[in-house]
This record gives C-alpha cells, sequence and structure tokens, in this order.
C-alpha cells in the first residue's frame, strides 16, 4: 500500500482534528481516512483504491464500543464496536433479533472480531471492476461503469445508474428498517443523520462516495430508537458459498402485528440489489392493514421488487429476492409456509 | 563365463498429460522383492498418521516461504496489466533511486518491432544506469509483445517486501494496446483478433469415422445434442509458486523450491545463475500444494536467479495470490459440443464430438470423447479437439489434466439420454460400461448412498427445497517409471534411515516411505527415519501423472528388501540359521528358535552398518484404475442455493500403502471437484481483457459450511498386489456426480460450471415459460 503517516488520538475532537489538518491530496480517493476495525479500509489500500496520506486510528479512543440500552430506551451502539460484540450482546439478540442475525451473517468468525458496525455502513463497494487497480471506473474518476455492459451478475437491478454497485453492508439494511440514524462529528460539531438520509445513489449524490460523510467526519454511534417492531425483525441474506460471502441478495424485515393479527406497521429493506440499502414503501404500505397470508406475502414481494431493471446477467436476482422478501416476512409475521 | 540376466517383457501404461499409452519394456527376470497378498501386512495397507503432521500442525514445518536466510533479498514481479500491448517505454530510473532497492531485471522478450529496437539499443548507448554493480539499461525492451494480463514485464529485489513493491510500482512503463479476444466464443470468429501468428484455432487430433458416425444416429431412437463448457480453473495451492536463491558469488548455490520435482530445480537454476548443474542444491523440506502447476523453476524462478547474480546475494521470489491467479498457470477450460445417440434398450451406439480445449496460450488439456470408460463399447464414434487461443494465461497440468472436464460433458450427456429413454440412469451406465469393475463400483456406492431413495422424475417434490442424486465414474493410469534410486542404511545402533531426493507433495511420500521400510524390518514406522526433497540424495521422478507412488514405493521396498537380505546374513550365524530362514516381525529378528531385539540384532552389523540401494521393480507396480461417485443435494428452487449434502466415493488402488493417506486423498478429490462443480472460474472482461476475480474473496473456493458427508471406499476387490497412484483419478467422477444430482433435485439441466444459483433459476424460468 501507499506510504502513510499514522496517527493514534484519544478523543474524538483530536481525531478529527488530524484528519482535517493532513493532507487532503489531489484525489478523494487519497484523503485522510478514520480506521475503526480496517477490515475494508486496508484491502482497499493494499489494492492503491484508497492511498490516504494518513490514518486515523479510532481504536485508541475510549468509549467507543459500548453497547447500552434496551428495547424501552433502544440502543446505543458505538461506532467501533464490534461485529462479533452486536451478534453476542443479549439484548440485542433479544429485542432486536435482526441486528444480531445481521451481524453474524457477515464474512468470517475472524472479520467479525475486528471488523466495526462503523466500518461496516462505510464499506467501500465490491463491484470486481471496482476493486481492480488498474480498472478506473466511474467510482474512481473515470468515465464508464465498465458493469453495465459487462460482467454484471453481482451487481444492481434497482436505483442503479450511472454506476451499478451495490450496496456492501449487511448491517445497513437492518438499521434502515429498525429506523436508526448515526452521530457524527466533524470539523463544524456534531450532527444527526437518519440512515434514510445516509446512503445516497450515485445518480444524486457525489459518485466517489457512497454516502453523506465530509471529509473529516467520524460515526462515534448509531442509535436505534425503541421500536413496536424490532423484537419481530429478521435480516435474511443470501450467500452463494455460505462460508464467506457478501450478500447476492438480502432483505429485512420487521413488522408490528396487532392481537387480531393485522399488521400495524411494517417495514421491508433490500440488500445487494441496488446502490443504498433500498426501502420498499410500496409493499410496506400494501401490507399495513392486512392480515398476513401466502398470497399477501406473494404480493408484496413482487411491490418490493416494482421497477426493478435487470442487467444483461442478473435477472435472477428478481425471483431470489422475492423469495427472501416472502420468506422474511413469514418469518416475523410467523406466517406458515409450503 | 557368467550367465546373462534373463529378461522379460512386460506391458505398462504410461500415462502423459492424460493421454494413456501402453508401451513394452524389457525388465531383468530375476528373482526379487514382492509386497505378498494385500491382507497379510502389519503396517502398510493400515490406517497410519501422517508422520509430518504434527510439523505441519504445529507450524513447525519449513516450506520455502517461511525461508529467511541473512541477507536475503525480496523479489517481486511487475506484470502486464493489459491482455496485449506492446511496451513501448520502460523506464526503472524512479524505481533504482528508492532506498533498499538492490536489482532490477527487465524480462527478455521477443521483439517484434526492429526499428524500436534499434531505437532502444542507442538510447541504451546514451543513458546506462548503474543498478546493484551492474550495467542495467533503463529501456531495453521496447518493441517486447505482452500477450496476456499477468505476462512478468519486469522485476525486483530489495531489502523488504514493501519496498520491492514500491520499487515495482515506480517502473514507468507505457504500452501501446493491441486487439485481444478473451472469450473462446469470440476467439473463433473469423475477424477475431490474432492470438498468436498461426491463428487462434489450433487442430489437435481426429479420431473415428465421421460419416459413418453421422450416418449412425439415423439407427438411434433417441439423440441428445447439447453444448457443454467448463472455465478456466485455478490450483490455487495454499502455498504460491516461488524459490529462495541461496547464491552469495562463488560457483555453488542452494535453491529452495516450492516444487513437484526436486531434480527438475537444479539443472535450470545452474543455467540461470551460470553455474555448473552439480554445484547447484535444491532442496524441498515441504511444500504446500502444486497440483500440477509446480515443474521446474518457472519465470519466478528464472527472475530471481538473474537477480541473485546480479548482486550475489539470496534472492526469495514467492509470488503474490495475484500473481499466482494471474501468471502461475490454470486448468484449461472445455468447450464441448457433443451429441449422442442410442436404441430404446439403452445401447448407445452413436457418438459425434467437437470439443475446444481452452488453455489460453497454452494448447490446454483435453480427455477425447468418448470419455475412456465409455470408449471401444460404443460402435460409432468421432471426436475431434482443437484447442482454442485466447490473450490469456497458458494452461498447465492440473490434476488429472482433461479428465474432469470430459467426465463432466459426458457424464452429463449421458444422463440426458437415460432421462430420455426412460432409463434409470445407474442402470443404463451399466449397459454402457464394459468393465466390471465399474459396475462392482457403481453398485457398492449406490448402496452406500441408497441410491434407491434418489427422486425418479427430476424436480418432482413438494416444498421449494428438493433432493437430487447423481452418480458418475471416471479412470486413470497412475503406473510407475524406472527412475527412483533409493538407500536404506543401518546403523548399528539399530537406527534405520530411507533415503531419496524424491519431494512430498502433501500425499503423504514420507509417511510410506516410512512404512514400506517398517513393513520389511518388522519395526514400527517410527522407527525410521526418511530424508527426502533433497537433490543430492538418490534421483527420483517428478511428481506428475500420478506416477510417484508406483515409481518410488517398488524402488523403497526393493532397497529395504536388499538391506533385509544383508542384515540376514549378518545375523544368521548369531541364529546359527541359513540367511534365508531369518525372520523380522514385530521388532525381532529370529531364526531357529532364537530371537533377538533388532537393537541386539545390529550389533552383528559392522561399525559402520550397513547400506542397500534399490531400484525400480515393475512387478511391483501395476496401472489402470477405476473410480466411482454419487452425490446427494438439495437445491432451493426459489433461490437456487445448492447444499451438497452427501458424497460417496468408492476408488480401486492395487494395494493401499496407507489407507488413512488414501481416503483423504479422495476426500479431497471430491472436494476440489465440488469446487469446480459449484463455485469456481476464472471471470473474464471483455472489453477490457483482464481476470476479474484473482484472489480469493471473488474466485469462491468450498469452505467448512459447503462440505456435505463424505464417504471414501477404498475398493478392496482390486487384489493386485501392486502399487498404482490414484492422486488424479481421485478428482475425476465427483464432478460429474455433482452436476447430475444438481438436475436430478431440481430439473435443471445446467451445462455450464459452476452450477450458481443464477443458472439454476435462470433455467427454472426458461423451463417455466416454455412448459
Amino acid at each position: 500500500m501507499k506510504a502513510f503517516e499514522w496517527s493514534n488520538p484519544t478523543n474524538i475532537t483530536e481525531a478529527v482534528k488530524l484528519l482535517q489538518t493532513a493532507a487532503q491530496g489531489a484525489d478523494p480517493d487519497e484523503a485522510p481516512r478514520p480506521m475503526a476495525g480496517g477490515q475494508d479500509l486496508l484491502t482497499t489500500n493494499k489494492h492503491y483504491i484508497t492511498r490516504p496520506t494518513r490514518i486515523v486510528n479510532l481504536k485508541g479512543i475510549r468509549g467507543l464500543d459500548r453497547i447500552e440500552g434496551n428495547a424501552k430506551r433502544g440502543l446505543k451502539i458505538g461506532a467501533l464496536a464490534t461485529l462479533t460484540q452486536i451478534e453476542e450482546n443479549e439484548e440485542v439478540r433479544r429485542s432486536f433479533p435482526g441486528l444480531a442475525e445481521a451481524a453474524l451473517s457477515v464474512a468470517t468468525p475472524q472479520i467479525r472480531n475486528l471488523g466495526t458496525i462503523g466500518g461496516n455502513l462505510c464499506q467501500r463497494p465490491r463491484c470486481w471492476y471496482y476493486r481492480l487497480e488498474d480498472v478506473i471506473c466511474l467510482k474512481k474518476g473515470g468515465s464508464q461503469c465498465y458493469a453495465a455492459t459487462g460482467e454484471n451478475k453481482y451487481n444492481a437491478i434497482l436505483g442503479g445508474g450511472p454506476s451499478f454497485i451495490v450496496h456492501p453492508s449487511d448491517l445497513a439494511p437492518i438499521l434502515l428498517a429498525l429506523n436508526a440514524s448515526v452521530a457524527v462529528t466533524g470539523p463544524s460539531g456534531n450532527r444527526q443523520i437518519a440512515l434514510e438520509k445516509f446512503f445516497t445513489l450515485p445518480s444524486e449524490g457525489n459518485l466517489r462516495r457512497e454516502n453523506v460523510l465530509q471529509n473529516g467526519e467520524v460515526i462515534t454511534e448509531i442509535q436505534v430508537p425503541s421500536s413496536r417492531m424490532a423484537a419481530r425483525s429478521t435480516y435474511l441474506k443470501f450467500k452463494e458459498r455460505s462460508s464467506l460471502d457478501f450478500a447476492l441478495s438480502a432483505v429485512a424485515a420487521a413488522v408490528e402485528v396487532g392481537t387480531d393479527g393485522v399488521v400495524k406497521q411494517a417495514r421491508i429493506v433490500l440488500g445487494g440489489v441496488a446502490p443504498v440499502p433500498w426501502r420498499a414503501p410500496e409493499a410496506e404500505a400494501f401490507l399495513t392493514g392486512k392480515k398476513l397470508d401466502a398470497n399477501i406475502l406473494a404480493e408484496a414481494a413482487k411491490l418490493a421488487l416494482r421497477g426493478a431493471q435487470p442487467l444483461e446477467k442478473n435477472a435472477y436476482k428478481v425471483p431470489l429476492t422475492q423469495t427472501l422478501v416472502r420468506r422474511a416476512l413469514a418469518k416475523v409475521g410467523n406466517v406458515a409456509t409450503a | 563365463m557368467q550367465e546373462p540376466v534373463k529378461k522379460k517383457k512386460i506391458k505398462v501404461t504410461r500415462a502423459v498429460n492424460g493421454v494413456e499409452q501402453e508401451v513394452e519394456i524389457e525388465v531383468d527376470d530375476v528373482a526379487g522383492p514382492e509386497w505378498g497378498p494385500n491382507d497379510k501386512h502389519a503396517i502398510l495397507n493400515k490406517h497410519i498418521t501422517r508422520v509430518d503432521a504434527p510439523l505441519k500442525a504445529c507450524g513447525i514445518a519449513e516450506y520455502s516461504y517461511d525461508k529467511r536466510l541473512p541477507g536475503m533479498l525480496y523479489g517481486r514481479i511487475l506484470r502486464s496489466p493489459h491482455a496485449h500491448a506492446r511496451v513501448t517505454r520502460l523506464d526503472i530510473s524512479a524505481a533504482e533511486k528508492i532506498p533498499g532497492v538492490r536489482a532490477i531485471v527487465i524480462v527478455p522478450g521477443e521483439k517484434v518491432v526492429e526499428g524500436a529496437k534499434k531505437a532502444s539499443e542507442e538510447a541504451d548507448k546514451k543513458n546506462p544506469t548503474e543498478v546493484g554493480g551492474k550495467d542495467i539499461k533503463p529501456e531495453r525492451e521496447p518493441g517486447k509483445v505482452v500477450r496476456f494480463e499477468g505476462e512478468p514485464v519486469a522485476a525486483v529485489a530489495a531489502t523488504t517486501p514493501e519496498i520491492a513493491k514500491d520499487a515495482i510500482r515506480a517502473i514507468r512503463v507505457e504500452y501501446e494496446k493491441l486487439p485481444h479476444v478473451v472469450k473462446a466464443e469470440e476467439a473463433v470468429k473469423p475477424d477475431a483478433p490474432k492470438v498468436l501468428a498461426e491463428g487462434n484455432i489450433e487442430p489437435r487430433s481426429k479420431r473415428g469415422d465421421q460419416a459413418k458416425t453421422t450416418a449412425a444416429f439415423a439407427e438411434c431412437d433417441a439423440v441428445v445434442e447439447a453444448d457443454y463448457r467448463t472455465p478456466i480453473i485455478h490450483h490455487s495451492s495454499l502455498e504460491t509458486h516461488g524459490i529462495v536463491v541461496d547464491y552469495r558469488g562463488g560457483d555453488s548455490a542452494t535453491i529452495y523450491a516450492s516444487t513437484q520435482g526436486t531434480f527438475t530445480i537444479p539443472d535450470e537454476s545452474a543455467k540461470e545463475l551460470g553455474l555448473a548443474q552439480s554445484k547447484v542444491t535444491a532442496i524441498v523440506e515441504h511444500m504446500g500444494g502444486g497440483f500440477g502447476s509446480k515443474f521446474g523453476i518457472g519465470v519466478e524462478g528464472k527472475l530471481a536467479c538473474m537477480l541473485a547474480k546480479q548482486v550475489k546475494a539470496p534472492v526469495k521470489m514467492m509470488l503474490t495470490r495475484e500473481d499466482e491467479f494471474l501468471m502461475a498457470g490454470n486448468r484449461s477450460g472445455s468447450w464441448q459440443t457433443l451429441k449422442i445417440g442410442a436404441k430404446k434398450d439403452g445401447t448407445i451406439i452413436a457418438f459425434h464430438a467437437a470439443q475446444r480445449a481452452l488453455g489460453g496460450l497454452g494448447r490446454g488439456s483435453q480427455a477425447g470423447q468418448p470419455y475412456s470408460p465409455y470408449a471401444g463399447k460404443i460402435a460409432n464414434a468421432y471426436n475431434e479437439i482443437v484447442a482454442v487461443k485466447t490473450n490469456e494465461d497458458a494452461s498447465r497440468a492440473m490434476r488429472a489434466p482433461g479428465h474432469p472436464q470430459a467426465s463432466f460433458a459426458i457424464e452429463s450427456i449421458i444422463d440426458e439420454l437415460a432421462y430420455k429413454i426412460g432409463m434409470d440412469p445407474l442402470e443404463f451406465r451399466i449397459k454402457n460400461l464394459k468393465d466390471e469393475v465399474y459396475h462392482r463400483q457403481l453398485n457398492r456406492a449406490a448402496k452406500e448412498i441408497g441410491w434407491e431413495r434418489r427422486n425418479r422424475t427430476p424436480g418432482a417434490g413438494s416444498g421449494p427445497r428438493k433432493r437430487g442424486m447423481g452418480c458418475a465414474v471416471g479412470t486413470w493410469g497412475g503406473g510407475g517409471n524406472k527412475e527412483c534410486v533409493v538407500d536404506v542404511t543401518i546403523a548399528r545402533d539399530g537406527a534405520v534411515t530411507v533415503a531419496v531426493g524424491s519431494q512430498d507433495l502433501g500425499t503423504g511420500t514420507r509417511t510410506y516411505t516410512r512404512a514400506i521400510v517398517a513393513e520389511e524390518f518388522g519395526l514400527q514406522v517410527k522407527d525410521i527415519v526418511e530424508r527426502i526433497g533433497d537433490s543430492r540424495l538418490g534421483k527420483a521422478n517428478a511428481s506428475g501423472g500420478s506416477t510417484t507412488a508406483a515409481s518410488l514405493a517398488p524402488s523403497v521396498k526393493d532397497a529395504a528388501y536388499n538391506a533385509r537380505n544383508m542384515m540376514a546374513e549378518r545375523v544368521a550365524p548369531l541364529l546359527g540359521v541359513k540367511a534365508a530362514d531369518v525372520t523380522f516381525a514385530n521388532g525381532k529378528v529370529a531364526g531357529g528358535g532364537k530371537s533377538l531385539t533388532w537393537k541386539q540384532a545390529c550389533v552383528a552389523l559392522p561399525s559402520a552398518g550397513l547400506a542397500a540401494r534399490g531400484q525400480w521393480r515393475p512387478n511391483l507396480q501395476a496401472t489402470g484404475v477405476h473410480g466411482a461417485c454419487f452425490a446427494e443435494v438439495e437445491v432451493d428452487v426459489e433461490t437456487g442455493f445448492v447444499q451438497p449434502i452427501k458424497m460417496v466415493q468408492v476408488q480401486d488402488v492395487g494395494l493401499p500403502l496407507n489407507r488413512l493417506a488414501l481416503e483423504s486423498q479422495i476426500n479431497g478429490g471430491m472436494i476440489q471437484s465440488l469446487g469446480m462443480a459449484l463455485w469456481e472460474g476464472r471471470v473474464t472482461d471483455n472489453q477490457l481483457g483482464v481476470m476479474l476475480n484473482p484472489g480469493f474473496g471473488d474466485y469462491k473456493m468450498p469452505g467448512t459450511l459447503e462440505m456435505p458427508e463424505m464417504i471414501a471406499l477404498i475398493d478392496d476387490g482390486d487384489t493386485r498386489p501392486a502399487v498404482i497412484g490414484v492422486g488424479e483419478s481421485a478428482i475425476i467422477p465427483s464432478l460429474g456426480a455433482v452436476v447430475n444430482a444438481v438436475h436430478n433435485a431440481c430439473g435443471v439441466r445446467v451445462r455450464e460450471l459452476p452450477i450458481t444459483p443464477d443458472k439454476i433459476l435462470m433455467g427454472l424460468y426458461t423451463e417455466a415459460r416454455t412448459a
């Protein structure tokens, strides 16, 4: 990797300052970077996809890895909490099961031991073309999305264009389904960003980024509000290879079902199919006020994928994702399936 | 006058890159060692724990990759990022200024543009640069044409691996891009860019009567015609290719190599270093897998020698994983157009095949169709094989070169035909396999997996998760050659050493080498010390074609037999019996009612102990094995996910030297095959001409969660008291078994590997639409 300055701040203010005062580099991929678990940053650095002038190590900052709260108060998860901490946390498992499932679905035990929730949300795309150093695609300042007409089996079927990456985070869909927000500290102070507004489509934001964070901004905490849906939440991830893989498609679902069996509210967020975690509001609205059964699930699944525009080699993602939507809803809604 | 030794002629089969040839050889017709019946051994044909297992499990075993020598430099290779391009400028001036960079070499290449060559020579004269104490010309090779992504362009040696990496990045290369082609379907088009001047299609062989075969299809009651495709597969050895050259000037050198052939190293490195071959020693203490890709020093070894020679310091040149994917060879892909026809009763009477081996710049390996277990019984068969060239790294041998590809295709089409005429695929195979060993093996494995439980109608059953079963067969040669010289020594204190330069590429050579000697002496495996992996020891063949065991084991047996006879001569007087009546068993040397412990007996030896040499004995080995595999999988028809449930593989082997190692080898074959069936494959981009998945994250090999229950069965119905290699045989049949199981489960016939969920879902969709 390209040589960089290494700094070890002990508080977040210092960290932000270190990010701000470092040389910003000529290219966005040369900007200084905060590092938590480093599981993604090290790989992009090794392949010279990112070439930060300075790496600011966040692990020396105390208290950033706490998991606090419960079903009633909601959760406050420090950005440096590892995926293992989350998947093993009793309160998360009991009251926010979808979040524990999502954490467990990531990569391998070794990576989960180091990878953090903050880092997971800020992962860079896995698109083959993006990950090859010598291919200068749209995401790296080039003029072409090679996946659009190339080998696009893993690429976006929703929200694509001009870049067709998919967002690789497993925690983002479920956190979005749970109405989570992130606390961010930056040069101009602190701000709170709802996850709903955190991720950006290539068509609407900076092509070189996948979220609204500015240079010098650091996620410090993820807040998951208490919700009547949290206890009935799930994350279904489909991997080609169970041992270690990113999602070909994934569904985060959460519902609140009244005592009469009628859905009071529902959330469906798709992963692995769009450049952002993709919410399916039409399907959510359709479910509200209905009693769940196999037909309703199938209809909701269709609605969730409405507008999908597959590329040459990823049409399979439509039926695959519909299946996952049905299965996720069946699970949270206790609907018996064949 | 001494009577000349009587000679006899015997026939042995040799398999070279998957092509079997029967040759007659002359051997001495004299009494000598014999293995005896397979079920009468004390040590052999039992489960023997691998002798190097503790070393490997504890991380003590030292591989070439682990070598660290005083003053050693680290080498790194600069590869071409383009599939086809001309180097127009190559400037090392920035790289050589990096502190810690000690040597830079530029890969000699073909110079196809005379003008550029002249210009570069003139530039050289004007601007020689001093690096590593030698003149290096900064623009030595303009005009060099690179023909695949990954082709080495230059190499650097530096004091740390990081500096070496920085240095290769600091070498400025300008390329003029030339048209490339990386997909076979494109390469066969008449207007495709030419990969080589001769063209993209190289005819390789034609067999059979095409007109007669074509006519025979008219007689068939059922015909299936289809294209089957397999992608380029990567060896993915855990230890990458590479060598450590310990050369510090002077007239000798030691090479630590990750190789399948200890004796393929000294000659090639001596040439590069400018030394006498006898002055170069190769050491292969442990090596981390080769699967057919590691013979000779390779381009990486050449570059390491060039660098070491330049600076007179040791250079370690181990490839990175990305190098490994891009420049260290691969298993050729295939594109096979097959047509098969049978009578209603299930007799196959016509088979037509057009096969294309896809070996990048290489010729590829492709076993002909009909694949050998089925050959000979089909009345009308024709096949032609061509190599289709693309701008990709040349293929190399890989575990049963060309056989898994051929087996997958024929086992698929035979399955298709069986269903078409409504016959049980197992019955259909038995009807069309002449060799009864297959019948025995198929029936045994069918019983083990419970073939009667299978889906009678592919895709039938309720619920989204459907189970299915499939089967297939394979074959290999596995005989040996007269290439090994083995020394067994017995010291007066009882220590026994068996020494031969051969390498253990993970197949258990160390263990059986000990075990054979222990068996002969009536000792235990732990009582013997083996020395291998050193070119100063007795010569041995390279490990290719599953020939190691059948070449080495007879020589070890012969050496031990000779040592035992010498020992018997010495001990006989002590026991008061003839040498021929001395027995060796249970740690005792006995005769005439008396018995000595091994140590006591060794006191009879002269102070220098004794040494015996062994040669290859053809009667101790044989050739020709069979294998059958059954697989059960579960397919989720709503996601396309395939979960392997169970695999059963039967393998004959003659005398199993070590049942545990053999079962592991069969398991390994099933696992590697499963990888090819369901996940692995090189993916290239047509427009860019590059490989898109050159790493273990994206080139998906199976992991622990992908593993089914695996049953490895040794076919003891094969009672040949002879050693046969089956490393390659073990990988062949499982591919077809898995592929057929997937079809049996979900009803979708995927004809292009790997069978990933997208292909199953799209297959189901197409089926639903046409239904």
